[in-house]
């Protein structure tokens, strides 16, 4: 890996780490779900700065050149937060219906005892 | 017994009152007492206004929850009150009154634990059928429904239902969010109840759209299916 290929992974990393740190702060993201995102992240930064393990990690899995195996762990990574993240929504989905319908019921009891 | 009659109504402001007129009039004439609740499912045009307006018992749901949450809250407010029978009747005025009793009555003599009320059972019925595409859908269903549950059902889509009390608890817990009729149906097959089908006639609508305008992509058909496979592969315990 080039130099500034370096150094262009590691400054893309650290601003979407930063990214991710700034959401959590803010509590836009609970820190349950910024792992998701922190861990694949740091795992990269990892790759790109000990500078043996991805070519070895390439050859221990078989793929024909690191890039390859990065975009495929990637797209791995991507799919399972997705899948989590529809297991989140079914579930969101169903609680909110609860919600509507015991809320709705309490307040047209409220109205029938006034 | 005490039968309730749970009315969804999404956007029903020209039907909705004739729907409970005729509830009304139907208990005058025939000593009857059936209780009836509308489901105001987040309706965005007047409907509200002329529950309010008309005194008409309703429970107004904060935000659309779709069918299957509309009628279900019109279970959990049969469970609360206590009641024994339960019956879904449309708000648009496809459903016709008189076919109450025939819907309740297998019920009462405990025949079976829900009774739907079925276009095609009476094959010389001149009601409304609907049409030939929907048919044929409705057929495909009842061909997954049997294989589920080596049951044979023709109106799987029926929206005109009675069910019983252990039902009603049933359904008060727990309910199809999605394509609830064909749903409903097939889990409560699968977890030994008896459903019994009894000859109605429907109306076709006077006002408004009918809210399955899905029918005419085949992604209604595909995620009834798919529904349907599902509640085949889940365990259940009565």
């Amino acid at each position: 890996m080039s130099f500034e290929l370096k150094l262009t992974s590691i400054a893309f990393l650290l601003v979407v780490i930063l990214i991710i740190a700034s959401l959590v702060v803010k509590r836009h993201i609970s820190v349950k779900y910024s792992f998701v995102w922190l861990l694949p992240c740091f795992l990269l930064l990892i790759f790109v700065l000990v500078p043996g393990i991805l070519s070895s990690i390439t050859n221990l899995f078989g793929f024909q050149t690191a890039s390859n195996m990065i975009f495929a762990i990637l797209i791995g990574f991507l799919m399972i937060i997705d899948i989590a993240l529809t297991v989140i929504v079914s579930k969101l989905n169903e609680k909110v219906r609860l919600l509507v319908q015991e809320v709705s019921l309490l307040r047209s009891n409220k109205k029938h005892d006034k | 017994m005490r039968v309730l009659l749970v009315i969804p109504a999404y956007n029903e402001e020209k039907n909705i009152l004739s729907v409970t007129e005729s509830i009304n009039k139907y208990n005058k004439e025939n000593k009857s007492k059936y209780d009836f609740v509308v489901i105001n499912d987040g309706s965005t045009d007047h409907t509200e206004e002329v529950l309010v307006k008309n005194k008409i018992n309703h429970i107004c749901l904060l935000k659309n929850l779709g069918i299957g949450g509309a009628v279900q809250t019109g279970f959990k407010y049969a469970y609360d009150n206590d009641y024994d029978i339960a019956i879904q009747f449309d708000g648009d005025g496809q459903h016709d009154i008189n076919y109450v009793k025939d819907l309740v009555a297998p019920i009462i003599q405990k025949e079976s634990d829900m009774v739907i009320g079925s276009r095609f059972i009476d094959k010389d019925s001149v009601g409304f059928k609907s049409s030939s595409a929907r048919r044929f859908g409705i057929k495909i269903i009842s061909f997954f429904i049997k294989l589920v549950t080596r049951k044979k059902i023709l109106d799987t889509t029926s929206g005109f239902r009675a069910i019983n009390k252990n039902l009603i608890e049933a359904f008060a817990k727990e309910y199809p969010a999605e394509y609830p009729e064909p749903v409903s149906t097939t889990e409560v097959l699968k977890k030994g109840y008896s459903v019994k089908e009894v000859p109605v006639t429907m109306k076709e609508r006077t006002n408004g759209v009918s809210s399955i305008r899905t029918w005419k992509n085949c992604y209604y058909m595909m995620n009834v299916v798919l529904s349907i496979l599902v509640v085949g592969l889940r365990r259940y315990k009565k």
